[in-house]
């Protein structure tokens, strides 16, 4: 299993799409912190001029800055995700690779449970790193827009920030190891896509008190758990920074009503089913 | 230890009811190179990939090395070079063998050695450190014969072992399966080249249309006829007409002008006929300078038991109407 772990953990690093990813996402960095930097000094230039300026309009941009920050690292991680597993088995059982390494004495769930491991362990590091990015980029950069987060806080959110591609790597696998790269890439992003439509149709039926809207968003929320693990994020570094204002100005890229721990056991949950399904798919299937 | 290392009780492998192999049950003892021929979609592949676990038989039972299929333990000592073979080419070829052994399990204090005694016993000293990418069709074949054989295994299966390979390569890896025999390995060779079966196996099946159609000694198998060529003075066709109770056909064969008599290729019912022929020969008047007992070609055995299954198969159903 470790040496299968170790073999998928190679091959997404020796792939260019890894390379080419680290270096859009130092771009990404870079250019959200221009962004960040210039978006604080004229903020800050603004409240040196209006005395008592609003504190909340200050908290809004900043949570909405580094929401957006957050929610495009999350989508970054999801894509490197979807096109790192979707095909790791498709892809090795069409082009026969596979058979060599079954033909040795090793359980057809190990070879899963070791993709899972091997890029789980790769984009979880990623998805780390990148939030670290974001955080580091507001607080170096953010001047008036600089987001006070207790250590605890953003240590919780970092690690419910990368369990997300574990979440993704585990629907994929199962995906993989039933159908075609493409048709399991396919899926997985337009089921990506419905959590993503569905989290913010729900953020804005709860700012208008909606109930259509907000059942429409927790319907997405239990086919596709991703989008309330990112929410679930925002609001841990947010609420926990004892200022109710927070609360209210994260808008759609925050949480307007906290995701409940019921759903991130869900989430778990849905994560480790897919493994199993995978696991057992991958078992089944003839090659 | 047991001295069968394949046995299979009707595995049968279908796709929906179609093609694929079936029916099949053999034995194959260790030590051996056994031939499993028959031509292309005759269901070949389609028996190693189920032997090997990589499908799941729709029917019948079968054992690897004493253990049921399926079961990680049969896999143990057993190599496999498949017919389609595709690595992980952005691996080098020192990368790809060390990851095999591995996953086979070679203790790592091996692993160094066996690795540069495999590289050079397939012509690839030297070329370990290049990308499976950059290999050659030729090359790729040659370090997956180097991967099936990192575990140290007991059986391997070659399917199509020399698909990818030039004539010396052929060479090669005939040399090579001897090899394995001499140490004692069994090599399962998967193969719709007569030839090649010909010169190195010992035990063959032959396999015609997803069925098995014979099994055996390529000794015993190849006794389906007897025939001998003969170089003889006074021969003519009327003779051979008179003596249609003993042989089956004659057939002149090319002779040259500096020998003595002309040259015929006989064919008799059974090897006892031989002395019997040399008698009806000698009391005919005929003057025989030279007698040799002829192997029939692997192809005139292929062709024979095909035939005669498929007369069996007409005769099954003409019986049933």
């Amino acid at each position: 299993m470790l040496t299968i772990a170790k073999l998928s953990y190679k091959e997404t690093l020796y792939k260019r799409i890894f390379l080419i990813t680290i270096l859009m996402t130092l771009a990404y960095v870079l250019f959200y912190g221009i962004a960040t930097h210039y978006a604080a000094k004229q903020i800050g230039d603004q409240l040196s001029n209006e005395i008592g300026a609003a504190q909340m309009e200050q908290q809004m941009l900043a949570t909405q800055l580094i929401g957006v920050g957050l929610y495009f690292a999350s989508f970054i991680t999801a894509l490197l995700s979807i096109l790192a597993t979707v095909g790791s088995i498709a892809g090795e059982i069409e082009s026969h690779q596979i058979d060599t390494i079954l033909s040795r004495p090793l359980h057809r769930r190990d070879v899963v449970l070791g993709k899972f491991i091997g890029l789980g362990g790769l984009l979880v590091i990623y998805a780390a790193c990148l939030f670290i990015a974001i955080l580091l980029v507001n607080l170096n950069f953010g001047g008036a827009l600089h987001v006070s987060v207790p250590a605890s806080s953003m240590l919780t959110g970092m690690l419910l920030f990368a369990l997300q591609p574990l979440i993704l790597i585990a629907v994929a696998l199962w995906l993989s190891a039933r159908m075609s790269t493409i048709n399991g890439g396919i899926i997985l992003i337009i089921l990506y896509g419905i959590g993503f439509v569905g989290g913010f149709l729900e953020q804005i039926g709860q700012a208008l008190n909606n109930h259509a809207l907000v059942n429409i968003g927790i319907v997405s929320s239990l086919v596709f758990p991703l989008d309330s693990l990112f929410r679930r994020t925002m609001s841990q570094l947010f609420n926990s920074a004892n200022d109710p204002l927070n609360i209210a100005a994260q808008g759609l890229f925050g949480s307007l009503a906290e995701p409940t721990t019921s759903m991130l056991i869900y989430t778990l949950l849905y994560g480790v089913v897919f493994l199993l399904f995978a696991m057992r798919k991958f078992s089944k299937r003839d090659l | 230890m047991s001295d069968i290392v394949i046995s299979t009780w009707g595995l049968t492998k279908q796709f929906d009811g179609r093609a694929g192999c079936r029916d099949i049950t053999l034995q194959v003892p260790r030590g051996v190179v056994f031939g499993f021929l028959g031509p292309n979609g005759a269901g070949k592949s389609t028996f190693v990939r189920t032997m090997l676990g990589l499908l799941h038989p729709t029917a019948g039972r079968a054992e690897l090395l004493g253990k049921p299929i399926g079961n990680i333990e049969a896999r143990r000592k057993v190599g496999y070079l498949p017919e389609l073979f595709r690595y992980q080419d952005w691996l080098t070829g020192l990368q790809l063998l060390e990851t095999h052994a591995e996953l086979a399990g070679v203790p790592r204090s091996l692993r160094r050695e066996r690795i540069r005694h495999l590289l050079e016993r397939v012509g690839l000293t030297g070329r370990e450190n290049d990308k499976i990418r950059g290999y050659s069709k030729g090359m790729q074949q040659r370090i997956g014969i180097a991967c099936a054989l990192i575990g140290d295994p007991e059986l391997v299966f070659l399917d199509e072992p020399t698909s990818a390979l030039d004539p010396i390569g052929r060479r090669e890896v005939r040399d090579l399966m001897m090899d394995l025999r001499r140490e004692g390995k069994t090599v399962f060779l998967n193969s719709h080249l007569l030839s090649e079966v010909e010169n190195v196996c010992d035990h063959v099946a032959i396999v015609h249309k997803s069925d098995l159609v014979v099994q055996g000694e390529w000794r015993k198998l190849s006794d389906v006829q007897t025939q001998v060529e003969i170089r003889a003075e006074g021969v003519s066709l009327a003779l051979w007409q008179a003596l249609q109770h003993l042989i089956v056909s004659a057939k002149p064969l090319e002779s040259s002008v500096m020998m003595t008599g002309s040259r015929w290729l006989i064919q008799l019912s059974h090897e006892e006929q031989v002395p019997d022929l040399v008698e009806c020969l000698h009391r005919e008047g005929v003057r025989l300078y030279e007698l040799t007992p002829r192997q029939p070609a692997l192809e005139d055995v292929f062709l024979h038991w095909v035939g005669r299954k498929e007369a069996e198969h007409a005769h099954h159903r003409e019986t049933l109407l």
